[in-house]
């Protein structure tokens, strides 16, 4: 019975929840930021990529599809990795419906993807036939499209700063408010990230590791 | 390879696959006061008609050589200001919309150079177009700017910069600058060709084209009559600190003078054999002055000359460009963090491995402010009215200026460290590194020398896409700021 009772409760907090994140959604509405750029060098090296990509077929023989499709490309994904240059690690993972791809590189965001798209642009135009809401293909007559896309489906990487998230926001008692709406606008998100070599660039560690660059 | 032979040279703004080597320049920085008055003018500067207003120079071979040329660039503010619908507005690329002042951080313009402290003429929403003159004469450049601006009603002058070529093709700090320039399949001749690096394909400047990267297009915006052919320029404002460049050079060259690895540098003597002559101290100032940019100031390659800038035999003007780097791999001769090296590396192996030929940028600079002269040095701004064109900005020039000027992000031997020349170097971080036989010699300490003091993203249509503006409607005039 108190079970029972609790659940109701939950229920009914979660509706008035959406009811109040709708009436601020409109009444107060917050704009995901922009990514920024920084002229300290370890904000420009390192950069993360967390990539989330909702299949159209979220049942297990979707995610097989998915599965298979990376086993049969993985070889020229990770050769075409290695051409970009600046890519530390890269992984590609299913979690829940989705088909994630998460990595880490140096320097600016759309020249990154931009580099992809050259390398590899066009076995990842098969995998996007997989995905619900695919960019227009082939990538390479449309990377600024397919760059466009990308990003959007990139997690929003929460800074260590959050204030520095709204920077219009007069009151601070707004915040946690502010928050609830972004995470609203974006299911996913980076909350932090360490790195045991800060600015130096995946070349340089090669480099220095003897291993060729 | 799609350029070739299938250009029509008629439809493309003459000033972007060739240069006009002309000695003086105006750039009219405007916005468009009267929507319908600044579309005419751009109907009567494409009709063909010259005694209507001077006419926009195409690409069209010329029988004879013009007195004077004339361009446009507008900004996209300046398209919504024609008349451009909120739709095609929104096909230009994110960077083109945003403009070049916010995107200050990513180019390096912070501190002195931050977009706050630039002249008035490109602060706010900033200009809408820049009309440029070209002429070989000051008086018909006086003239055909005074024609332009006649136009009635049609611009608000916001600032007409000046510029004009020095003796040689020298620029301020006294190099020899416009040596190294894509040559382009379909317009450079062949046959004539004294560059190691391949042909460019025309898509580096032009939409709608093939680019160098293998089936990669940039989008055009549209409607395609407005994208098609058209090409974009970063036009940048740069003021030099000639006199902290020249002082620069003395210190390093005071430095050498003690530093036993000058001797490997320089072997001692070697500048008696230099034209003209030289002593010690004075040729130490020109190989740093070398080495910071890549060629001696007068133009002679290090790759081809690294201990003189008079080497025997000659090198002409034609084989200025006729080097690479594969053959320098750690910058012996050439510095990798040396200006031109970072800006393109030719054929050097770089970190992102599809990235060498891949970002070609035309430059077309010149001079502006007095000459300096260091037995009568006069205070006064002086700088280079740079435009770097290129059919995407974020895939060429802002892929420079960010990961190769200022982060060296193509070689880990010089990843963060900054352009010596370009970049926007902090004294306490700033060092710039070559080797000398199995060491190296190392500056550190320096400041900026160049400042950004404006500049604009500006579009550079075909001359259809200039008919096509002209038969608008609507628009509006400048924010009230
Ligand atoms: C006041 C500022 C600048 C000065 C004084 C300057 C000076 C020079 C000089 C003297 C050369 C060699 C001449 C030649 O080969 O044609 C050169 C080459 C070059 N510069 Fe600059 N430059 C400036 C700004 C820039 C900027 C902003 C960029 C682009 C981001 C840039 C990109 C290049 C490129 C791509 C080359 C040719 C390299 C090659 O093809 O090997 N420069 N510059």
């Amino acid at each position: 019975m108190v079970k029972f009772s609790n659940k109701i409760w939950t229920a009914l907090r979660h509706l008035f929840e959406r009811v109040l994140i709708a009436f601020w959604r409109r009444a107060a509405p917050v704009k995901t930021p922009p990514p920024t750029y920084s002229t300290a060098l370890a904000d420009n090296l390192q950069m993360h990529m967390n990539l989330v990509m909702p299949l159209a077929d979220q049942t297990p023989v979707g995610r097989a599809q998915a599965a298979q499709a990376i086993a049969a490309n993985i070889d020229e994904l990770f050769s075409g990795l290695s051409n970009v240059g600046t890519v530390h690690f890269a992984r590609f993972d299913l979690i829940g419906g989705n088909l994630c791809m998460y990595s880490v590189f140096d320097g600016d965001f759309r020249a990154y993807i931009r580099d992809f798209i050259c390398v590899f642009g066009s076995v990842f135009d098969s995998l996007l036939g997989l995905v619900a809401d695919p960019p227009p293909s082939p990538s390479a007559l449309h990377p600024e499209a397919f760059i466009d896309w990308i990003h959007r489906h990139d997690s929003f990487q929460i800074p260590r700063d959050l204030t520095a998230l709204f920077p219009e926001e007069k009151n601070l008692k707004n915040l946690s408010r502010d928050l609830v709406l972004l995470l609203d606008a974006n299911p996913n998100v980076q909350l932090g990230r360490f790195s045991g070599y800060p600015g130096v660039s995946v070349a340089q560690i090669r480099h220095g590791a003897g291993l060729g660059w | 390879m799609s350029a070739r032979g299938s250009l029509d040279f008629a439809d493309l703004q003459g000033n972007i696959l060739r240069g006009y080597g002309k000695q003086y320049v105006r750039h009219l920085v405007l916005t468009v006061a009267n929507p319908a008055a600044a579309r005419r003018w751009l109907a009567d500067a494409s009709s063909g008609d010259e005694s209507a207003t001077p006419q926009i120079t195409t690409a069209e071979p010329w029988t004879e050589r013009r007195r004077t040329c004339v361009n446009i660039g507008i900004t996209h503010p300046g398209l919504a200001a024609l008349g451009v619908s909120p739709s095609s507005l929104n096909s230009f690329p994110h960077e083109f919309v945003a403009g070049m002042a916010a995107r200050n951080v990513l180019l390096g313009d912070t501190g002195p150079s931050d977009p706050s402290k630039w002249k008035e003429e490109w602060r706010g929403e900033g200009p809408h177009l820049m009309i440029s003159v070209y002429a070989d004469d000051a008086a018909d450049r006086e003239a055909t700017a005074a024609r332009i601006l006649a136009a009635r009603g049609a611009f608000q002058l916001r600032a007409a910069l000046e510029g004009e070529g020095f003796a040689g093709g020298l620029v301020h700090f006294g190099y020899r600058d416009s040596i190294s320039q894509p040559q382009f399949y379909g317009v450079h001749d062949p046959d004539d060709r004294r560059d190691d690096q391949p042909f460019v394909e025309v898509g580096a400047m032009l939409l709608g084209h093939a680019t160098p990267i293998e089936n990669l297009r940039w989008e055009v915006p549209q409607p395609n009559v407005l994208g098609h052919n058209g090409s974009f320029n970063a036009f940048r404002v740069l003021e030099q600190q000639v006199a902290g460049f020249e002082e620069f050079l003395t210190a390093c060259a005071d430095a050498l003078m003690n530093n036993p690895l000058s001797e490997t540098l320089l072997p001692p003597g070697a500048e008696a054999g230099w034209d003209p002559p030289m002593d010690r101290r004075a040729a130490l100032r020109e190989m740093v002055a070398a080495k910071m940019l890549g060629r001696w100031r007068n133009g002679v390659p290090l790759a081809l000359s690294p201990t003189s800038p008079s080497p025997q035999p000659r090198i002409d003007d034609a084989g200025l460009n006729n080097y690479g780097y594969a053959h320098d791999p750690d910058g012996q001769r050439c510095p990798i963090g040396s200006h031109m090296r970072r800006s393109n590396p030719r054929d050097a192996k770089t970190v992102q491995r599809n990235t060498n030929h891949a970002r070609r940028l035309v430059r077309r600079g010149i001079p502006y402010g007095p000459h300096y002269d260091p037995a009568n040095p006069v205070k006064a701004e002086r700088g280079l009215l740079g435009s770097f064109m290129c059919a995407s900005l974020t895939g060429q020039f802002e892929a420079i200026q960010y990961d190769w000027t200022n982060l060296g992000l193509q070689d880990p031997r010089i990843t963060g460290s900054n352009d010596p020349i370009l970049g926007n170097n902090d004294p306490l971080f700033s060092r710039f590194s070559f080797p000398v036989g199995d060491n190296a010699i190392t500056f550190r300490g320096f400041s900026h020398f160049i400042h950004t003091r404006g500049g604009a993203y500006l579009f550079q249509p075909s001359m259809s896409a200039i008919r096509h503006l002209a038969s608008l409607s609507g628009g509006k005039t400048a924010r009230t700021r």
